[in-house]
């Protein structure tokens, strides 16, 4: 049988570095080819594992914990699908942004495929060195695409990112060493069973030093403050893939350590405070975003909020009945698959109305509606994601965690959401109403090519349809 | 204000460090006993030397990973726009007595990078501290006024840089043919390291001289 979990790592380090050998500018058709094939094998995966359930692969032949161990269940099949699926539109939107855009393309290409190598790796990892390793691929790539436009501000904001990322990975690696220091491995699956039989103070320890590095550099509030600069002021393509992808593999990180390794130790109390935070971040990311009158950075503070949802899971499923569980868990993994599609829709199409007004304000949108129609309808399909209105995925993924809150009797996770839902309509209906105005007299509008326009539709399509095919991403999740 | 702040990031720190010292001074007897292992696999693993064998065979993957983000960190330094090069593309000049000794040593240098690479088998060294004494001697040539900056390097130099981690993954990539991921033969271990590290210390000496030499030229945009 072919096994495509090596090569899925593999492959984007492959074209990564051929890209990289090429030069500047160069390697976009490498990237399509190379992520078209990633997506394929993807989706190999995701059949392997509906068919025959979890997979162990053990690179070197050694086996853990002498060797390096991959797993991948149903939650690592759903990432790297989104990954891919998210990437491949991606690849065609970036070609024609730079190419209508003259911006700087320098190593853009290579960049991303070693933050792609990295995401694939991680999703495949059992072994919490090894993850370490990917989270500084990952941080060092994805700082290096923010700071690729160059001038003052995205080159200060790649070194805000820089350091809030490092130290989320100095925390995290703080805390592999301290459960190396107690058990003596680092894998996953050795690790598991000795802290269920005794785990002292030193465990919990190092529990609290990785989910916080983790949270950092998920963006969860208050640790968000890096990441609306960052988010921002990339270009879009890199804003996409940053906002989309990247903060969800540190929130699946979070997902493992709780709900596998540190499982025994997780206490009430704490999934109480993640939950708060992620309130928190929900309130405030939506009310700044609501202020802002740039349109990325509206983006980009959506997106603060959107990951507060993310943390609701922790609440509704820590302690409770497990069909509550269950309800949260999967209620919180659409959400992320959701919001990936949709925000890597909504920061293209803000991109696309951006290349063609030529502005950043929000204020200079008016006439988009007659101009750019087909943008602004994706816009409008992204944004019924974000604000949860059915069938969007993200409609599904709410419905499901106020389904669980409900359940376990925790109406203030309900009042969140629903203050939650109605902010993000007044901030998406913000931009609407502007892109509604007739265009001004002396506006003047790039007319864009296709390629810049179809992949954001392809994308908040996808989130739409989310919605309708919930139940088969739900049949993968739950493949064990 | 600020000494506020500085007085709570302290307390803090001196908080966490004590927390951290009293936790690690209470550490029990590990259950998984890994140094046991490794020593007992240790013939299997085509080198004489464990961190070697850890490294490049028990763990390699990790490697190959680890020297994909050593390329990534000179190519985030490259994908920064910078302005171009002003008057000055080489150093001032240094003394002849300075160039002269630059040109003994390096050939001295590339014969201990040699030696660091070989001795890797069964004794400390190896290609990432081989790679460290080229790396050094390429910054002392630029020193010297010998070499000049890398602000950007041609086709050549990329193949240079990317090579060590390419032979990597082409050899981790062959051997799926046999078994999985980085699965090497009985028997055949101890070349294919060989050749790995080989490639290795000349990317790895490149890049961490370009960590250096990109940077000693232009300035970046700021």
């Amino acid at each position: 049988m072919f096994d495509p979990i090596p090569w899925l790592i593999l492959s984007p380090l492959i074209w990564a570095t051929l890209a990289f050998v090429q030069g500047p500018g160069r390697g976009g058709r490498l990237a399509v080819a190379g992520v078209a094939l990633q997506l394929a094998l993807a989706a190999t995966l995701a059949q392997q594992i509906i068919a025959g359930g979890a997979r162990v692969y053990a690179v070197g032949g050694w086996g853990a914990p002498l060797g390096i161990d991959l797993a991948a269940d149903g939650l690592s099949a759903v990432m790297l699908l989104l990954t891919q699926a998210v990437a491949l539109p991606l690849a065609f939107y970036a070609r024609a942004y730079f190419a209508a855009h003259a911006a700087p393309l320098r190593y853009f290409w290579p960049l991303t495929g070693y933050l792609l190598a990295a995401m694939n790796a991680l999703f495949l990892s059992a072994d919490v060195f090894n993850i370490y390793v990917t989270l500084e691929l990952l941080g060092l790539a994805a700082v290096g695409l923010v700071a690729v436009a160059g001038g003052a501000g995205p080159v200060s904001a790649a070194m805000r990112y820089l350091l809030a990322t490092l130290l989320g990975s100095g925390a995290y690696l703080l805390g592999v060493a301290l459960l190396y220091g107690v058990y003596g491995s680092v894998s996953l699956a050795a690790l598991a069973p000795l802290i269920a039989a005794d785990a002292p103070t030193a465990v919990s320890l190092a529990a609290a030093l990785m989910l916080l590095g983790l949270m950092l550099k998920t963006a969860l509030f208050p640790f968000h403050f890096w990441l609306p600069p960052a988010h921002g002021n990339a270009p879009a393509p890199v804003s996409a893939l940053l906002s989309a992808l990247v903060i969800k593999a540190s929130f699946y990180l979070i997902l493992r350590l709780w709900f596998d390794l540190f499982a025994p130790i997780a206490s009430v109390t704490a999934a109480q405070f993640l939950g708060a935070l992620g309130a928190g971040a929900v309130i405030w990311g939506s009310l700044l975003a609501l202020r802002q009158t740039h349109l990325k950075m509206l983006v980009a503070y959506s997106t603060v909020a959107q990951v507060g949802y993310l943390f609701l899971i922790f609440p509704l499923a820590t302690g409770a009945a497990a069909e509550v569980a269950a309800s949260a868990w999967q209620g919180g993994a659409l959400q992320a698959v959701a919001h990936g599609l949709a925000k890597a829709a909504m920061f293209a199409a803000a991109g696309a109305m951006i290349a063609a007004t030529g502005r950043d304000e929000i204020a200079g949108l008016a006439g988009v509606a007659t101009r750019l129609p087909l943008t602004l309808f994706t816009f409008v399909l992204a944004g019924m994601t974000i604000m949860g209105l059915p069938p969007s995925g993200g409609f599904s993924a709410k419905w499901l965690l106020l389904g669980a809150a409900l359940a376990s009797g925790q109406w203030w996770w309900i009042v969140v959401m629903l203050a939650g839902g109605l902010l993000s309509a007044a901030y998406v209906f913000k931009v609407l109403r502007q892109a509604f105005l007739p265009a001004e007299e002396a506006a003047h509008f790039k007319p864009l090519p296709r390629t810049l326009e179809w992949p954001a539709f392809l994308l908040a399509l996808a989130s739409l349809l989310l919605g309708l095919w919930a139940s088969e991403m739900l049949n993968l999740l739950g493949a064990a | 204000m600020k000494a506020l702040l500085n007085i709570a990031v302290l307390s803090l720190t001196g908080a966490l460090g004590l927390v951290l010292a009293w936790s690690i001074l209470d550490l029990p007897a590990s259950a998984v006993r890994l140094p046991e292992q490794v020593t007992a696999q240790l013939d299997m693993s085509g080198v004489a030397h464990p961190v070697t064998a850890v490294l490049l065979n028990f763990r390699g993957y990790d490697t190959l990973l680890e020297i994909a983000v050593l390329l990534l960190a000179l190519l985030g330094m490259l994908a920064l726009p910078r302005q171009a090069s002003g008057s000055k593309p080489r150093p001032v000049p240094a003394s002849p007595m300075l160039q002269t000794l630059a040109r003994l040593l390096t050939p001295l240098m590339v014969l201990v990078a040699g030696y660091v690479l070989w001795a890797g088998a069964h004794r400390p060294g190896g290609a990432f501290q081989a790679g460290a004494v080229l790396a050094g001697a390429g910054v002392l040539l630029h020193l010297a006024g010998l070499l000049p900056a890398w602000a950007t390097p041609g086709r050549a130099l990329r193949a240079g840089l990317a090579t060590g981690l390419l032979v990597f993954i082409a050899v981790a990539a062959t051997l799926m043919t046999q078994g999985t991921l980085l699965q090497y033969p009985p028997g055949w271990a101890g070349a294919l390291i060989l050749v790995i590290e080989a490639s290795l210390t000349l990317s790895l000496g490149l890049i961490l001289a370009g960590l250096y030499l990109v940077l000693a030229d232009s300035k970046v945009q700021a």
